[in-house]
């Protein structure tokens, strides 16, 4: 007999057994007459096997039709029978049972914040630099406008490997090597750790993590820097943050700012950032010809922003890494 | 700086608030903050103290009747100096001193109290605290506090940064009002030149190799010391400064008044009038006025009469010459010192002062004489002595004032924005800097006290910092800069978010740490010369050390489940230079306990080696489209370790199981084992999702066997599946161990079985295809493995 007739004739016997079934009795012997272990319907799958290669693809698909139809009818019978039966079989399961406990990952929240500024500045062309932590104090300092025994040295403690060699206290060395290997137009973002030398309090770390900016072209000027940060601003703290420009000094820059955005539950500014025009002395120092080209520069530290954004009083709980803390985020 | 506002009137007339002016200043670059605002202060008058009885149960106390001239009120005081029949400052109940202390009604030791007697303290005026403030009987009772003290001790805190030394003063911030209120600038004491009595000459020499260019001296007889008058003393006290006695408060109201530091010798104590500047000499010992000795080098600049040092330059006067309640001569200096010279001096001492600080930041040149007669004339009010010497002096400074062209196309091209003519010549004038407009701009000449005005951008800063930044209107030109925006850390984002999505938690560690556990890992480390402490004194050289910290902290706080991650650098000195530290980007990972704990679905699942094997192949697989091998290999601290290598033989990670007597050295609390995970990053980021050429899916069907060998419980089954495979390539596709269990019957003996699944890309498998690799495997296997063929 033809594999084809024997898959007609069992499905016709099956339906007709099925519709002349009345107990669940009646159900279970069709049940092992046809899908049982030595069923019908295995039986035809065993001969399945023992086939040539080449008229497996046709049976197959006919096999897996009539096992799908047999099935579904059963089980619809099943249920006519039984109501109960098809939410399970013997032993009910009970679904109130909790759901797999699955280990709370997270992402740091520096590293959610860092992300979510750099993905703001590359959405308006910013690229992403990065530089060593440990550089010479030229790039960290001389190149930058910060001369040796200059008060303005004062404003960042720093950390020295020798007399010569620094942990850097800013990023803004990697904005000395990137234009030391690159001619303008820049448009980039730095990011990463640097260092202060200072006590180890709530309020401030011996390390923190910085954003900074670079724009130098034949054009970019203060207003146009006060466009960015305030592009960046509303994208970073919502739409009508109020924020305000004053002015500040910073070597690098001339003139220089900071920003401040308006804190409602404080009622007070909060300073967020610092910016500027880059000086000409920073470009010479790299070789740019500074009578062409002009740009801004801008530098923020993104515990200060976590802080703000998260509401977190301690930047120390930044660096213990308490899974009560991380899982949080 | 603190700054006091009726100091300020002195020099500018404004009705400006505390808080008016601290605003209007911070937006012109001074970020100031209000100290003491009186007018801000309510329920604070001035009251009269009607009596003062000891507390009947405190020794210390007095039980006091104030009256505010309407009501009398009890008050329990503790300070020794209150009594009967003085006017003082009376917080009643509802008032809110500064610092958010509340005044409420209070019991003190049985006895009610309804308000406050105030120090001075209390009121934010001065450090002052052994007594109640007492005040000039004149005033009226029951006035608004602000009436009394506010002329006086309404003051703000300026802070003045490091380019602006042309604002360490009263008249300095006051130079800032003038000329953003369009007031004029009043000049309270004329320098008058005073001429001198007789024809002493006071000889000065220079030390040639410079240190300080401009130093006039004179001396001062028939001065008579005592307590300064109450002005003098009322605005010294006004910025929180202690009155000492006429002469040395001269000397710090000057400082204040115009920011030229000045030191005042006792003539008497000088070997002979007579100023030598030059430098000291390496390991000579220095007693200064702050009662410490200090040892000088060779890059310090003194002061000498010839014989002894009586002054360091700039930074601080000497013990042995200062001036005491018994001067009645003086010798006056009045010098310019340069900013390097002071600066370094100071900073080699640690000992920065008022003086130095003015100094390093630049002194105004041409204030040199200004100062010198401005004490003589304030001295010879305060003190009543009269001018002795012939002022001399010596000096090599270039008198001429800078000059700088303001271009009007740079102006505009650098702000973007176009500011009229006469507001930037307005601007100029009010910062004394005179100007004059030309075809392309303004020629400027800078006054000496801004020393700080070098270039045209400082011009520019100058002109938008009192236009307002405010004013400058935002651009948003920036669109049509736009490029490809790249940022090569994207890849371990993207690895960092799917390590948290797997349950990891990313940590940030210090990468200060201390020397003594950094050296334990092996790898010569690089160290901070001025640690702030001993526990953070070397950078980390690698991220295990601050993992493992980590676990530790979290274990010990009651969750011993950890999966933990960092990224960062670490650093490896391999020579003295620069160039010899290795700062490389590392990427490690940890896990420790269980993953899932048992519960009613299942057993626990444990945190273990083969969870990172597993890890590592399906992150290299998905996000590298790498395909890896684990080769095992020896670690210093690490009981098993394997090498992750790619198709290439690359070694692109490493796992290891970290040896329990390292964890015990390092005292890590734990109580499974420890592994750890490195990924290298270069590899990772140059290979992320590169290179993905599809493949047809193949359609034709698989064809599974499963074998069951009995084996040497010895034998590695990682070896048995990798035999298995190179039999046939082309259509066994899969190979893997899913079952072991040891043998029942023999000892040494384990059973194992093996899923394999066969597949042809090319057509569908016929039943003898497959059964002869079988029939191959089970001959190879057996031979080679000492296996035996179990029946199904």
């Amino acid at each position: 007999m033809s594999l084809d007739n024997t898959i007609k004739e069992i499905k016709t016997s099956f339906h007709s057994d099925l519709s002349n079934c009345k107990t669940t009795t009646d159900l279970e012997n069709i049940r092992i007459t046809y899908l049982g272990r030595k069923g019908k319907l295995t039986v035809l799958f065993d001969d399945f096997t023992k086939l040539p290669g080449s008229e497996k693809p046709k049976y197959g698909k006919a096999l897996n039709i009539l096992k799908t139809d047999l099935n579904n009818a059963f089980n619809k019978k099943l249920n006519q029978l039984n109501p109960d039966s098809g939410k399970s079989n013997d032993n009910s399961e009970d679904f109130s049972l909790p759901g797999y406990t699955l280990p709370k990952g997270s992402l740091h929240p520096l590293e959610q914040i860092t992300s979510e500024i750099k993905s703001i500045f590359q959405s308006i062309g910013f690229s992403v630099a990065y530089g060593p932590e440990i550089d010479d104090d030229y790039h960290n300092f001389e190149a930058l406008n910060v001369p040796k025994h200059h008060p303005a040295r004062d404003m960042q403690d720093t950390f020295f490997i020798d007399p010569n060699t620094v942990l850097r206290t800013h990023t803004s060395n990697v904005q000395i090597h990137l234009m030391e290997n690159q001619d303008p137009p820049i448009r980039h973002i730095c990011c990463g750790r640097v260092f202060r030398n200072e006590a180890v309090s709530y309020k401030s770390f011996c390390l923190f993590n910085q954003v900074e900016g670079l724009v130098i072209n034949e054009s970019s000027s203060f207003a146009e820097m006060k466009g960015t940060l305030e592009y960046f601003v509303q994208e970073m703290f919502g739409k009508g943050t109020k924020m305000r420009f004053r002015p500040s000094y910073f070597p690098f820059t001339e003139p220089s700012a900071e920003v401040d955005i308006w804190n409602d539950k404080l009622n007070q500014w909060m300073e967020i950032l610092g910016c500027g025009m880059v000086n000409p002395n920073v470009l010479a120092n790299v070789e740019y010809d500074n009578t062409k080209y002009q740009g801004f520069a801008f530098g923020m530290g993104i515990e200060r922003i976590a802080m703000i954004k998260y509401g977190i009083k301690d930047i120390r709980l930044f660096y213990q890494n308490d899974k009560r803390f991380l899982e949080q985020f | 700086m603190k700054v006091s506002l009726s100091w300020l009137k002195r020099f500018v007339d404004f009705e400006y608030s505390p808080s008016e002016l601290a605003d209007k200043l911070t937006m012109r670059g001074f970020e100031s903050e209000v100290v003491a605002d009186f007018s801000a202060l309510e329920h604070i008058v001035v009251g009269e103290v009607k009596s003062a009885k000891k507390h009947p149960d405190a020794d210390k106390l007095k039980v006091c009747t104030v009256t505010d001239g309407n009501e009398t009120y009890n008050v329990v005081c503790g300070a020794p100096n209150v009594d009967k029949g003085q006017k003082i400052v009376f917080a009643k109940v509802g008032a809110v001193l500064p610092g958010d202390f509340k005044i409420g009604k209070a019991k003190i030791r049985g006895a009610e109290s309804f308000g406050m007697i105030c120090s001075e303290r209390e009121l934010g005026i001065s450090e002052e605290h052994d007594g109640i403030m007492v005040l000039d009987s004149s005033c009226t009772v029951g006035a608004k506090i602000d009436t009394v003290l506010g002329e006086t001790y309404d003051a703000i805190d300026v802070e003045v940064t490091p380019d602006k030394a042309f604002a360490l003063s009263h008249r300095g911030i006051a130079r800032e009002i003038a000329a953003m209120s369009g007031s004029k600038l009043k000049n309270p004491i004329e320098a008058l030149k005073a001429t001198s009595q007789s024809n002493d000459v006071v000889k000065v020499i220079l030390d040639k190799k410079g240190g300080c260019t401009r130093y006039i001296a004179g001396t001062m007889k028939n001065l008579t010391v005592g307590p300064s008058p109450k002005w003098l003393a009322d605005y010294l006290k006004s910025v929180g400064q202690k009155s000492i006695n006429n002469l040395v408060d001269i000397s710090n109201f000057m400082l204040l008044e115009i920011g030229h530091p000045t030191h005042i010798f006792d003539l008497k104590k000088l070997s002979k009038p007579m100023i030598e500047v030059k430098w000291a000499k390496k390991g000579e010992k220095f007693d200064a006025l702050d009662e410490e000795s200090y040892k000088l080098d060779t890059d310090h600049l003194i002061i000498t009469d010839s014989v002894n040092t009586i002054a360091l330059a700039g930074i601080i006067g000497g013990k042995d010459s200062a001036v005491s309640d018994t001067t009645t001569e003086v010798l006056i200096e009045s010098a310019y010192f340069d900013p390097v010279v002071v600066r370094k001096g100071s900073k080699k001492l640690n000992l920065l002062s008022e003086a130095s600080r003015r100094f390093e930041r630049g002194a105004d040149p041409e204030a040199v004489l200004e100062a010198f007669y401005m004490i003589v004339g304030l001295m010879s009010e305060v003190a009543g002595g009269t001018l002795e010497s012939l002022v001399t002096g010596e000096s090599t400074i270039d008198p001429t004032l800078h000059k700088i062209s303001l271009s009007e196309d740079k102006l505009l091209k650098y702000t973007g924005q176009d500011i009229n003519h006469k507001s930037v010549s307005s601007i100029l004038d009010g910062l004394h800097i005179r100007n004059k407009k030309s075809k392309t701009g303004w020629e400027c000449v800078i006054p000496s006290f801004r020393h700080d005005v070098k270039h045209e951008t400082d011009l520019i800063e100058e002109v938008l910092r009192c236009y307002g930044y405010e004013n400058i209107k935002s651009s948003y030109s920036f669109s049509s800069q736009m490029q490809y925006a790249n940022d090569a850390e994207q890849p371990l984002f993207e690895l960092k978010q799917h390590l948290s999505s797997l349950g990891f938690n990313q940590s940030y560690n210090n990468s200060l740490q201390d020397i003594e556990e950094v050296k334990v890992f092996g790898i010569n480390p690089v160290s901070v010369m001025n640690p702030s402490s001993e526990k953070m004194n070397t950078l980390r050289t690698t991220l295990h050390r601050g993992l493992f910290e980590n676990l530790d902290f979290n274990f010990k706080n009651g969750s011993a489940n950890t999966l933990i991650y960092e990224h960062g650098t670490v650093f490896e000195k391999k020579g003295d230079s620069l160039k010899d530290i290795d700062q490389v980007s590392n990427f490690s990972c940890l896990v420790h306990g269980n993953f899932y704990e048992k519960n009613v679905h299942f057993n626990a699942l444990e945190n273990n080696f083969f969870l990172l094997k597993g890890m590592a192949t399906n992150i290299f697989e998905t996000l590298t489209k790498t395909k890896v091998k684990f080769v095992e290999d020896k670690h210093s601290y690490c009981d098993i370790f394997y090498r992750i290598v790619d198709g290439k033989k690359n070694t692109v990670g490493s796992i290891g199981v970290v040896a329990d007597s390292f964890l015990n050295k390092l005292d890590i609390a734990h109580k499974t084992n420890v592994c750890v995970m490195d990924i290298n990053t270069s590899f990772f980021v140059e290979h992320f999702n590169h290179n993905v050429k599809v493949k047809d899916v193949v359609l034709y069907p698989v064809v599974n066997r499963d074998l069951n060998f009995k084996l040497d419980s010895g034998t590695n089954l990682g070896e048995v599946c990798a035999a298995m495979k190179s039999i046939n390539q082309s259509i066994l596709q899969h190979v893997s161990p899913v079952d072991i269990y040891e043998s029942k019957e023999e000892d040494n003996k384990k059973n194992v079985l093996f899923k394999l699944s066969f597949q042809s890309v090319k057509k569908t498998l016929e039943d003898n295809e497959v059964n002869a690799v079988i029939a191959e495997i089970i001959k190879v296997v057996t031979k080679k493995f000492n296996a035996k063929l179990r029946d199904n």
